[in-house]
């Protein structure tokens, strides 16, 4: 169960500092658009935080790029809108922070090779729902998501479009319990990326073959046996290595209920 | 270690008893007097064990309140023409001491305490009271003859008298090992194998009601006649015959009294027919073993049998049925054996049939866990791993104390402080001289001189008659038990340093970081573990269990954990950044949530509705809009008005109730397709009506609470009020008056009275052709009764009256009823014109301004407190009215009531804040500060929210009448009531559709017949009368024509809520009173008894222990206020307590106070007892058994029962709860809506008016923090 909600509320609140600036080469207009500053919270995706700027930024553009799709990049590399937010963070700039975190604003030369389309919020959902599907079907065979109804679902993504702590968590709890006699999750639903982004899913256990909790550091061993002074961040932390999976799992997973974390 | 938790018990391979609480997470060992255990059968609070010498030991321990016994013997004597009375009867006549109805001989000579275990508590007494009533100093009661009604006055035809001589005795053997008497004096002769105890709940026994079971070294087996509650010890050992060649090694008794005993040759044989009226049964049965299998040892629960076989397998006999055991063979022996995985050597039931056992390789005790009703198999077994107190005799412990402190000095002391360890030895060897008298018990906080007794001066004035146990011992080695039944085995022999297992309640405060350094982990092995007096919750299980996921508690205290939180904390300092200009990037937006429901109207039919609901956090605004299934609009309600949101579900309807004063008087209700979603709406409307209000964090200490008929527990707080903006240090409140026309009068309450300092002022325009038009300021409502019932106003304080049509005002004053003389002035207005009229009260009279310009003045003649309305009538348009007092004005409109969270019976609070509560089951509760929990959810965040439980019992009647043809039949006559029906008969209920209310309620039995139905039921539990609504009794005689008895069902509520369990005893009344941070918390237990908590503060809140105070009649309510203790007797009697004081809390001794003598206009009964008391600095408020309320008046230090009794004239209420402390007094009337009193001063103590503030069903008030 996911009990500990100072941990929890500190994570929800986690908000970063971004100013966004136009690409120069799209400015049409005579006069430099001002950077738009805004505090982003770290759980959230850039297409539910980004329609101020969006409008902010749509003055100084061609007017016939205005129906384009917009898209971000931070130092050349595009940002992948399914991606939270907080995450992104820590991959690109977690080694060497910076803030407010500098990212540029295109309307045109979409990386179609690199990022996905999304033309619209329900994308953002759709992709966001099936996310929080997998990882129940690695915690505990999908049987949670199947027995909730749509307003639960629809609960759990107005809870985190909203920046609302206790709609999200009022479902999500449901998430984060162990079911059958706490014996913890089947899976964790675990991410790892290593700086240049490529992810490694693998199956992880919450415990070890004896039955102890499994920590941080004895799935490291596993999955890097031939790695020392692995570091792993989330949330902009390093966490302790001595850290359990499974209450790592219910406490610092994003929204999409997968730890993403970060390799350094 | 909170009392609270329940014990695990078990004994390691030393012999040496621990104890594991279920809310602890470390063994604490039993003080080791010399003497070890071989085995241990425990219930809760009662441990009988049979020790290394063979003998059977009891330890009664956890109890908060002294065991204590009532003896009563009647003294009757005779009239006799020369002698007068005398106590020569005729022989036909009674015994001159004897009980009640004088067929048992009851010398008082001859009653004897029944073992050394006991002691008198002071000596015998009359009894100076009868039903209540005041008898003379040698307290007689007379009467024409003996089996005839006694009565307090003698008279002339008073031919016997009696009085009632009492006398308490205490079981003083608490918390120690006490000796159970041998069967032979020489003890080694028939020695005992193995003790068992059970039966705690036997279907239809009484309560308190316990079995035990044992066997002897000769294979006897022993039940042991008369244990219960109140008598721990027994009186003696029957012998219960077994089939021939059946070797007994070991027997196990169940909660249901099913009895299963272990053969030597692995074997088991049941015994059968055990019921409450059979405890030892009728037979035996074998039951056949696992095929092949010998089984060694067996343990018996509720639904479940678990044994153990010689090769370590564990099985699970399928089948069984405790409540049906005692008349059905197969209900007992259950149907077959389920092999369990897992190796054990020894197995225990525990309560709701939770298994421990013992592994077979690793000594360790496991827990099974998964076990619920359904799967009573279970799914794993669990290591229970919890920590050690290091031994002092141990010899594997190895110690890991980082610190020592005081507490735990002696314990990191041991390994080097030996002589510590003889000083015990030598108790124990030396005993003998010190246990032929009692210890007196003691608790273990007091210093140790006070425990060990001088032998010679309790024996002085003890009554000990136990005579033949008084052989001096010649050799002290050669001890038996034979000379010391009961006797104490040792004591705590260092209280202050031992941390003792059965430590008395330390609460919520309790450091458990402090004990901790002083236990160690070693790898002990277990022998024997016992579970009989352990209830697991398997929703929340103890921290027993390293290998789960849900240890948060350590979790909260890890290195990693607070690495984590640091780091996170940290993230969000952004140095070097401006955030002045940084937008937010999700904005702040109102939500909206529709669901399908009904509408619930006031003729209680329903209507199928839309509800909506729209919230905007950052405005703060709501609504909730009702629409027709077709999308019309009901109606919009602006949740600002909204004052109180509760749940009132009814089995199968899930309803929540809103109140809007403001709109009209009716609540709206509305009733939801799901539970899921009613408790959705419910706590998503009590969130956002406390956002709205301001409402979130803990209610201050002058908050008003109320318990509404569904249990849930409601909050006013006055702090937000208070907060509102003030004028010149007034309070002011404008009614919503604007454009309303007043020709039919208009009147408004004015809630703080109009003392000197007040003002009204009133603006509005006058009609064209206005005649006549008044402004009173006046009293309450007087209800007459003439024709038919009317009201009038009989006191106007202030009447100004413009008369156009004389030209003329004139000012007066109605008292009484009639008027007096007019003062008139020139007319200050005229027809058509705007006015306004403000009237400023000061210590001499009422001065008047009209137009802003100062008009007259007007003397009082009547006092200006006695003003609770203000009625302006005539044909004119009111634009303003607004009210000033010094006081700040509660209006009930505003009173905004916030379910806290819980599920209680009874809340009462103090005014620094700390507030108590009693559940159904009568357990107590104190109020952590938190608010959520249960329907709520967490929304105050999870602080202090723990998880509760409740028990409630259903009862239906079955009612028969008599026919000549068929006897008793259900079928009765066409006038009477439901054959099936609720207590009164006017309602239909029936065992099949009582209906649980929620979802989180469960049945916890069947249904079941009341055999302690009040009036005494026959051996089918029918009682019988000679019609329906008529007194019944147990006995059927010739003239009765009606029987009924009663069913009843337990149902337990699962639930969360801001409290925590306080003690584990159960109170039916309590009261707090503080001076500071100082309080006094007096309760009542669900026995009688009046016991008072020492310790209590607001560091505290749970506070020490409960201190027990003697008193001679069973009471059944209290209250307390400024050192002064009022409590109620069971038959209507009121007393005080005499001598409280801060250096003696417990007082001396209760003294009888004067009964009201209330006339109750419509009632027949002249004289009605007392059921409930609320004290305050002056004044008690009384409530009859009727419902009526009498005030007793003038209450002092001096003068602690009060001068006169006063009774409320201005209306014919009734009510079922008060709460009164300074001038503030608030009342439930009978209907469920809350009043509160007007006009309460220290010259008027019984106010002038009832104000009505919630319109809701409750049960219960609280305003006794209230401080105004």
């Amino acid at each position: 169960m996911a009990n500990d909600r100072e941990v929890l509320r500190e994570i929800w609140d986690g908000k970063l500092p971004i100013c966004f600036q136009l690409d120069q080469e799209e400015i049409m207009e005579i006069q430099q658009p001002d950077p738009f500053y805004v505090m982003v919270p770290r759980l959230s995706y850039f297409p539910l935080v980004t329609d101020k700027m969006k409008r902010h930024f749509l003055r100084f553009i061609s007017q016939e790029n205005a129906d384009n799709e917009m898209w971000l990049d931070y130092n050349g590399q595009p940002l992948k809108w399914h991606y939270p937010i907080g995450f992104l963070y820590d991959l690109y700039c977690g080694n060497d922070p910076q803030l407010p975190w500098m990212l540029t604003v295109h309307f045109t030369k979409f990386p179609e090779d690199i990022l996905l389309h999304c033309p619209n919020k329900d994308v953002v959902e759709a992709h966001y729902m099936s996310t929080v599907k997998e990882a129940d079907v690695l915690k505990h065979r999908g049987q949670v998501m199947s027995t909730m109804q749509k307003k639960d679902h629809n609960q759990l993504w107005l809870g985190l479009q909203n920046d609302k702590f206790d709609q999200f968590w009022a479902i999500n709890r449901r998430l984060m319990e162990s079911h059958g006699d706490n014996e913890g999750f089947k899976h964790i639903p675990i991410r790892i990326y290593a700086d240049d982004g490529v992810c490694n899913q693998r199956l992880v256990n919450p415990k070890n073959t004896d039955g102890s909790r499994k920590v941080l550091q004895q799935m490291i061993n596993e999955i890097y046996p031939e790695r020392i002074n692995v570091k792993l961040k989330t949330h902009g932390i390093v966490l302790p290595l001595d850290t359990p999976l499974q209450w790592l799992s219910e406490h610092m997973s994003y929204p999409d209920n997968f730890l993403h974390l970060c390799l350094c | 270690m909170s009392s609270s938790g329940s014990l695990l018990f078990s004994i390691n391979n030393e012999g040496k008893v621990y104890a594991l609480s279920t809310s602890g997470s470390c063994w604490r060992e039993f003080m080791y007097l010399g003497l070890e255990f071989k085995t241990l059968s425990a219930v809760p609070h009662y441990l009988w064990a049979v020790g290394g010498d063979r003998q059977i030991y009891l330890h009664v321990h956890g109890l908060e309140i002294p065991i204590r016994v009532k003896e009563e013997s009647y003294e009757n004597e005779r009239w006799l023409p020369l002698e007068g009375f005398s106590g020569r009867l005729l022989p036909t006549d009674r015994y001159h001491f004897s009980s009640q109805d004088g067929t048992v001989d009851k010398s008082i000579d001859r009653i004897r305490l029944p073992s050394m275990a006991w002691q008198w508590e002071g000596d015998w007494q009359l009894e100076l009271t009868l039903d209540g009533q005041p008898l003379d100093h040698d307290g007689w009661s007379y009467a024409v003859d003996f089996p005839a009604q006694f009565g307090p006055v003698k008279q002339w035809k008073s031919c016997v008298r009696r009085r009632k001589w009492i006398r308490y005795r205490k079981f003083s053997a608490m918390n120690s090992w006490c000796a159970i008497a041998p069967l032979h004096k020489d003890p080694t002769q028939e020695p005992f194998i193995d003790v068992c105890i059970g039966g705690n709940q036997i279907p239809y026994a009484a309560p308190g009601t316990l079995s035990v079971w044992a066997i002897t070294a000769h294979g006897r087996v022993m039940y042991r006649a008369g244990v219960g509650t109140t008598s721990p010890e027994g009186l003696k050992w029957i012998n219960v015959s077994i089939p021939p060649n059946c070797d007994i090694k070991q027997i196990s008794v169940g909660p249901t009294g099913l009895v299963w005993a272990m053969l030597w040759t692995g074997r088991a044989i049941i015994r059968k027919g055990i019921t409450k009226d059979c405890p030892t049964g009728e037979a035996w049965l074998e039951v056949k073993s696992p095929s092949e299998t010998k089984l060694s040892v067996m343990s018996v629960g509720y639904n479940a049998v678990w044994a153990v076989s010689s090769d370590t397998r564990v099985w699970f006999r399928k089948g069984i049925d405790g409540n049906m055991a005692g008349n059905s063979e197969t209900a007992a022996m259950g149907s077959g054996w389920l092999e369990i995985t897992g190796n054990m050597i020894n197995i225990s039931v525990g309560i709701n049939d939770q298994v421990f056992a013992i592994g077979e390789s690793d000594k360790c005790i496991y827990w099974r866990s998964g076990i619920t009703p359904s799967e009573l198999t279970g799914k794993r077994w669990r290591m229970v791993q919890a920590n050690m107190q290091l031994s002092r005799t141990s010899s594997s412990a190895s110690v890991i104390s980082s610190a020592s402190n005081a507490k735990h000095h002696s314990l990191s002391m041991l390994s080097e402080n030996t002589p510590e360890l003889k000083s015990n030895i030598k108790l124990h060897n030396s005993w003998e001289e010190s246990h032929s008298a009692p210890i007196e018990h003691t608790l273990p906080i007091k210093p140790p001189k006070e425990i060990l007794p001088k032998n010679n001066t309790i024996i002085d004035n003890i009554d000990l008659t136990g005579k033949s146990y008084e052989t001096t011992l010649k050799n002290p080695r050669a001890w038996s038990p034979v000379r010391s039944v009961g006797s104490v085995v040792g004591m705590e022999a260092q209280p202050d340093s031992d941390s003792s297992v059965f430590d008395v309640d330390s609460g919520m405060y309790f450091d458990e970081e402090v004990s901790q350094t002083a236990w160690g982990t070693c790898d002990t092995t277990w022998s024997f573990v016992e579970a009989g007096a352990c209830s697991i919750d398997p929703m929340q299980i103890p921290h027993w269990f390293t290998d789960s996921y849900n240890v948060h508690n350590s979790d909260l205290t890890a290195k990693w954990r607070l690495q984590i939180l640091d780091c996170l904390k940290n993230r969000n300092t952004y140095q070097d950044v401006d955030l002045s200009n940084y937008g937010v990037a999700i904005e702040e937006k109102g939500w909206t949530r529709s669901c399908e429901a009904r509408l619930v109207t006031t003729n209680n039919s329903i209507e199928d509705c839309i509800l909506s609901l729209y919230w905007h956090a950052l405005e703060n605004t709501g609504t909730l809009s009702v629409f027709q299934p077709d999308g019309t609009i009901k109606f919009i309600l602006n949740l600002g008005e909204v004052t109180s949101v509760i749940s009132s579900s009814e089995p199968g309807c899930p309803r929540v109730n809103l109140s809007t004063p403001r709109q009209n008087n009716e609540n709206i209700k509305v009733q939801f397709i799901s539970e899921m979603e009613q408790e959705e709406w419910l706590s998503v409307l009590v969130d956002i009506i406390s956002q709205i209000n301001g409402l979130s964090s803990k209610p201050s200490e002058n908050s008003v609470w109320a318990v509404t008929s569904s249990g849930d527990v409601l909050n006013w707080d006055l702090m937000p009020m208070r907060q509102n903006p003030e004028e010149n240090e007034l309070h002011s409140k404008e009614f919503q008056v604007f454009g309303k026309y007043a020709l039919s009068g208009f009147t408004t309450n004015l809630y703080n009275n109009f003392p000197p300092g007040s003002i009204f002022k009133i603006t509005g325009s006058l009609n064209d052709e206005i005649k006549r038009f008044h402004v009173n300021l006046q009293g309450p409502e007087i209800k007459k009764q003439r024709h038919k019932i009317e009201t009038e106003v009989t006191e106007i304080a202030l009447h100004f009256n413009v008369r156009f049509d004389e030209s003329t005002v004139v000012c007066n004053t109605k008292m009484f009823g009639n008027w007096g003389v007019e003062e008139r002035h020139p007319l200050p207005l005229a027809p058509g014109q705007e006015f306004s009229i403000t009237i400023h009260c000061n210590n001499q009279g009422f001065k008047i301004t009209v137009n802003d310009k100062i008009y007259c003045f007007y003397e009082h003649r009547l006092s200006p407190e006695s003003i609770t309305s203000a009625s302006v009538q005539g044909p004119l348009k009111l634009y303003t009215m607004v009210y000033s007092t010094t006081n700040i004005i509660i209006d009930p409109d505003e009173m905004i009531w916030r379910m806290m969270g819980g599920y209680l019976r009874k809340v009462e609070c103090c005014q620094n804040g700390i507030t108590w509560g009693i559940s159904h089951d009568h357990r107590v509760w104190v109020y952590t500060g938190g608010w959520g929990g249960g329907a709520l959810k967490g929304l105050g965040g999870n602080e202090g929210i723990n998880s509760m439980t409740d028990t409630q019992t259903y009862c239906v009647y079955e009612n028969q009448r008599w026919n000549p043809l068929s006897g008793y039949t259900s079928t009765g006559l066409p006038t009477d009531r439901y054959m099936w029906s609720d207590i009164t008969g006017k309602h239909k209920r029936t065992r099949e559709h009582t209906k649980l209310i929620n979802r989180h309620w469960h049945w916890i039995s069947e249904w079941m017949i009341d055999y302690n139905t009040p009036g005494g039921v026959d051996s089918d539990g029918w009682q019988y009368a000679t019609d329906f609504p008529a007194p019944y009794h147990g006995k059927k005689i010739f003239t009765d024509c009606v029987r009924r008895r009663r069913w009843y069902r337990k149902a337990q509520i699962i639930t969360e809520g801001p409290w925590i369990r306080a003690g584990s005893t159960a109170l039916l009344d309590i009261s707090l009173w503080n001076n500071d941070d100082e309080v006094l918390v007096w309760a009542v237990t669900i026995g009688g008894d009046a016991i008072y908590r020492t310790c209590v503060t607001t560091a505290s809140p749970t506070g020490n222990h409960w201190e027990h105070v003697k008193n001679p009649q069973t009471l059944i309510a209290i209250s307390t206020s400024n050192y002064i203790v009022w409590a109620v007797g069971r038959k209507g009697e009121l007393y005080y307590r005499e001598g409280i004081c801060k250096e003696n809390p417990g007082g001396t001794n209760w003294k009888l106070i004067e009964a009201p003598k209330y006339n109750y206009p419509f009632s027949h009964k002249t004289s009605v007892g007392a059921k409930f008391v609320s004290l305050n600095a002056n004044a008690a408020w009384v409530l009859l058994s009727n419902g009526a309320i009498a005030i007793r008046t003038d209450i002092s230090q001096a003068q602690q029962d009060g001068k006169q009794w006063k009774y409320l004239t201005d209306c014919d209420m009734l009510f079922k709860d008060v709460s009164s402390i300074e001038q503030e007094v608030w009342a439930v009337s009978t209907d469920g809506h809350l009043h509160r009193r007007l006009g309460v001063t220290a010259e008027n103590p019984i106010g002038t008016s009832w104000q009505r503030v919630l319109s809701s069903s409750l049960v219960h008030v609280s305003a006794r923090g209230s401080s105004l």
